[in-house]
């Protein structure tokens, strides 16, 4: 049986494309290039051997996750411990690709995080790090080049043909990890099974997750302009008459003011009302796009109306990221949907928007269901990516792999202040609470991305302010609990790869038609009718028949 | 007294002349001077405005770039920010000096190698000239894919090296003909001369040919530096990020619209969009100080070397 990492949304389109709710529906998160072969059997994850997860004994959170993913929280840094005891290298040296977010890092020899790093390391790590939108075009070219590294991020979208990628150059690491075999590698080992899920392909396990956690949320809205209109959250919106009550509430052009107003409309939060499919609806083994469904079509007729009666931000739908960001902060849109990550951090939306204006403070949008019943949410942010390792002997194959259980070092550990924060000193200095505080260097030293080669589960931690963190947790707290996940997620398609953006674009461009007042929804209908004819079954029935396998 | 008749006749005259004056070559009525200017004016300020709102948002807060959407005129509290935010980093400086060099190096190189081949290729003794003038040419046609070159460059041993930035690109065809065209134009007389005087290609090239052709060679040589500052492709497929110059910092910053370092983690709140313009603004220093300079030998230059060719 064959199977796949998940190809959906992750940190890179959250960082590319704002209001990717119509995009991701319609491409499926199919970013694929043109060219490649479509002779790839069509894949499924289901019976691959996955690691046994091992949590670790690390220090208690002061908000427990769940099983079901709400990840921990931390009001502060605890007691750091020791996760690693020997040097993974014996003074050799890895390669690496991957993401770079940022401008580069300080150069090794005057950054003395990445020297602590490597200390530890017992060795080096070379990275070749470009941008999300250079990786394809540079990871391409270093495989036709010939020479792989020895760890390989697969953003779900620089190598269309993943399948024969894999099975022709990456190493099959099942007999590595694959059941108790992973306890070798504690960090590795205390990921949950929901993350290694999207590891698999072609029956096997091949790379290593760089988890997330679960959902992308249902965007933002500014508190304070809610509060004006009389309500207190979101959750306290009825249905979508109310919603809609509400939006044209806070609506005033006059003082330079609207309700919504987002790249591409910012369609996710009327998708989670409307509880459109996350990408496909998995009916007993029969799968229907998210596009042909009634819910999908509801949601579009409803973002027609809100356009049309001047609830957005006229002209918002072609809007930059910046220009989103810096209109939610002036408060001229009070809904904005942006992905829920962005809410945390030092220049996230929980913090950067008091700062830039006091008057205002964001909160994450909590759907109610369109007819008053429970909103559905979609686990559109499980992983960043995965990272693939090349085919080599054993011996090497352990030796990157206890690497990455180095960089897979948990929120609590020495190691995990090492790679997030840099050198003890330099870089930061831990305050009386025990929470790291970073110098002006730790900014571009610890711009090395070490966590785009492995990561840990991720956790809710701001020790500036207690009630972000709250904030965050309970949105994640309600969030996750609705969401459904996309049932191809950890599927393959070949032709999906091949042609799943191409076919998806005229539907996409008929519904923003639709909404624009340009365009009908027939049309709509008949765009959706046309990519069934071009492929759309011919994806479907690839889906189904690795669903059934 | 003067005659009369004399007199009309020159007053005639001049009215003639005056008639008979192109209409461009008149004195404009004032509605048209002040229609000319009101003109000139809106196209600076169309040209500048850019530039102003470039420097200004640079110079603004992210309370101000987000009140005025994004795009500020006149910064009410001009602050250094996010210029001192670059410069701390070094990261900027240092991508700013390897920038300066790869195009100083890279210019040089090429003009030379540029000026060598173009002269060469106006000899009509050169044997195989036409082969080589062709092969040039037919560069200009097709160019070599991405991976053929990634290829080239790593069999050369010239991945992640300062030299991949330069030798793929150290000629440019185009540049060649205008160049070989420039010199093809120049008296032949004055190198028969020379050449009966005993000097050789050499010193021809050097004393006499090089002199007489600064115009085009300022228009090369501006023309192969604006390609190397700007150059990033390159550098992205062949450098690691340690070794990027500025233009790849720049692509960073401002098209993929990347934070400063790692915002994760970083307790500095850093007006991003500010940092973006103030990039911009750095980058564009060095051009706006030597275009101003080179630019009188730019028309004159790429004309001389095309027109006559």
């Amino acid at each position: 049986m064959n199977a796949v990492p998940s190809a959906g949304p992750s940190r890179r389109n959250f960082l590319s494309v704002a209001g990717i709710g119509a995009l991701a529906l319609v491409s499926g998160g199919a970013l694929a290039g043109c060219g490649q072969r479509t002779t790839s059997v069509a894949s499924n994850a289901s019976e691959a051997l996955l690691p046994t997860h091992m949590p670790l004994q690390a220090a208690a959170a002061d908000i427990p996750g769940t099983a079901q993913g709400v990840p921990s929280a931390f009001y502060k840094y605890p007691a750091p411990f020791r996760s690693v005891q020997a040097a993974p290298l014996k003074g050799g040296k890895i390669t690496a690709i991957t993401n770079l977010f940022g401008t580069a890092p300080n150069a090794r020899a005057d950054n003395p995080a990445w020297q602590a790093i490597e200390a530890r390391l017992g060795g080096q790590v070379e990275i070749t790090s470009v941008s999300s939108d250079d990786y394809a075009t540079k990871f391409n070219t270093i495989i036709a080049g010939g020479e792989l590294p020895d760890l390989m991020l697969n953003d779900g979208a620089a190598v269309p043909n993943i399948v024969e990628f894999l099975q022709a150059k990456c190493a099959d690491l099942t007999p590595l990890l694959g059941g108790d075999k992973i306890k070798d590698y504690p960090n590795l080992a205390a990921i949950p099974e929901v993350f290694w899920k999207q590891t698999v392909q072609a029956g096997k396990l091949y790379s290593l997750p760089i988890p997330r956690n679960l959902t992308g949320g249902s965007g933002f809205v500014n508190q304070t302009l809610l509060e004006s209109v009389g309500i207190k959250s979101t959750e306290d919106i009825k249905d979508k008459d109310d919603f809609y009550r509400v939006a044209k509430e806070l609506t005033n052009p006059s003082k330079n003011q609207w309700a919504l107003g987002s790249t591409k409309f910012g369609l996710t939060m009327l998708h989670h009302m409307f509880r459109t499919p996350n990408v496909w609806k998995n009916d007993g083994g029969k799968l229907t796009r998210a596009f042909e469904t009634d819910e999908y079509l509801a949601a579009i007729e409803f973002a027609a109306k809100l356009y049309k009666d001047g609830l957005y931000v006229p002209g918002s739908e072609g809007w930059t990221k910046s220009q989103m960001v810096n209109s939610f902060i002036s408060g001229k849109v009070a809904m904005i949907y942006d992905g829920l990550p962005a809410y945390i951090g030092p220049t996230g939306y929980g913090r950067s928007i008091p700062a830039a204006n006091k008057a205002n403070k964001a909160v994450p949008f909590i759907p109610v269901g369109h007819d008053g019943g429970k909103a559905q949410t979609w686990l559109d942010n499980v992983t960043f990516g995965t990272v693939m390792l090349k085919k080599a002997d054993e011996a090497k194959l352990k030796e990157v792999l206890a690497v990455a259980n180095f960089l897979a070092a948990p929120f609590g550990s020495e190691e995990y202040l090492l790679l997030n924060y840099g050198a003890e000193g330099a870089d930061y200095t831990l305050d009386a609470n025990g929470n790291p505080v970073v110098t002006e260097r730790a900014l571009l030293d610890n711009a090395v991305p070490w966590k785009y080669l492995a990561a840990p589960q991720q956790v809710v931690y701001d020790p500036s302010n207690k009630d972000i963190v709250d904030v965050m947790h309970n949105a994640y707290s309600k969030l996750i609990p609705l969401g459904v996940e996309d049932p191809c997620g950890t599927l393959f398609s070949p032709t999906n790869a091949s042609k799943g953006a191409k076919l998806g674009q005229p539907v996409s461009d008929a519904a923003t038609a639709v909404i624009a007042g340009r365009g009908t929804m027939d049309a709509l209908k008949s765009a959706v009718a046309d990519w069934k004819k071009n492929g759309g079954d011919t994806i479907r029935s690839e889906y189904e028949s690795a669903l059934a396998k | 007294m003067a005659n009369p008749s004399s007199t009309l006749a020159s007053g005639l005259g001049r009215l003639k002349a005056k008639d008979t004056r192109p209409i461009w070559m008149e004195k404009p009525k004032p509605a048209v001077q002040v229609s000319k200017a009101i003109a000139l004016v809106i196209i600076c300020f169309l040209a500048l405005y850019p530039l102003l709102a470039v420097l200004a948002t640079s110079l603004s807060s992210q309370s101000e770039i987000a009140n005025n959407n994004g795009l500020v005129l006149f910064p009410k509290e001009p602050t250094f920010a996010a210029y001192q935010t670059i410069f701390a980093g070094g990261v900027v400086t240092d991508a700013l000096i390897r920038s300066l060099l790869i195009t100083t190096v890279g210019t040089a190189l090429s003009v030379v190698v540029t000026v060598a081949m173009a002269y060469g290729l106006t000899r009509r003794d050169l044997v195989g000239g036409r082969f080589f003038l062709m092969t040039a040419l037919f560069t200009m046609l097709f160019s070599p894919g991405i991976i053929p070159s990634f290829l080239m460059v790593k069999e050369l041993g010239l991945l992640d090296s300062y030299a991949a930035l330069v030798l793929p690109t150290l000629m440019s065809a185009f540049n060649l003909v205008v160049v070989r065209s420039f010199f093809m134009n120049l008296p032949q007389e004055l190198f028969e001369a020379a050449k009966i005087d005993g000097a050789g290609d050499f010193r021809i090239l050097v004393q006499m040919v090089l002199p007489l052709s600064r115009g085009v060679l300022a228009v090369v040589g501006l023309f192969y530096a604006v390609g190397y500052w700007n150059a990033f492709f390159n550098a992205m497929l062949y450098l690691n990020d340690d070794k990027w110059p500025l233009s790849m910092i720049l692509r960073q910053y401002v098209l993929l619209g990347q934070p400063m370092g790692d915002s994760a983690v970083a307790e500095i709140a850093v007006p991003s969009q500010a940092i973006q313009m103030a990039v911009v603004v750095i980058s564009l220093i060095p051009i706006v100080i030597v275009f101003p300079f080179l630019q009188r030998y730019f028309t004159k230059g790429v004309l001389t070397g095309a027109i006559k060719g």
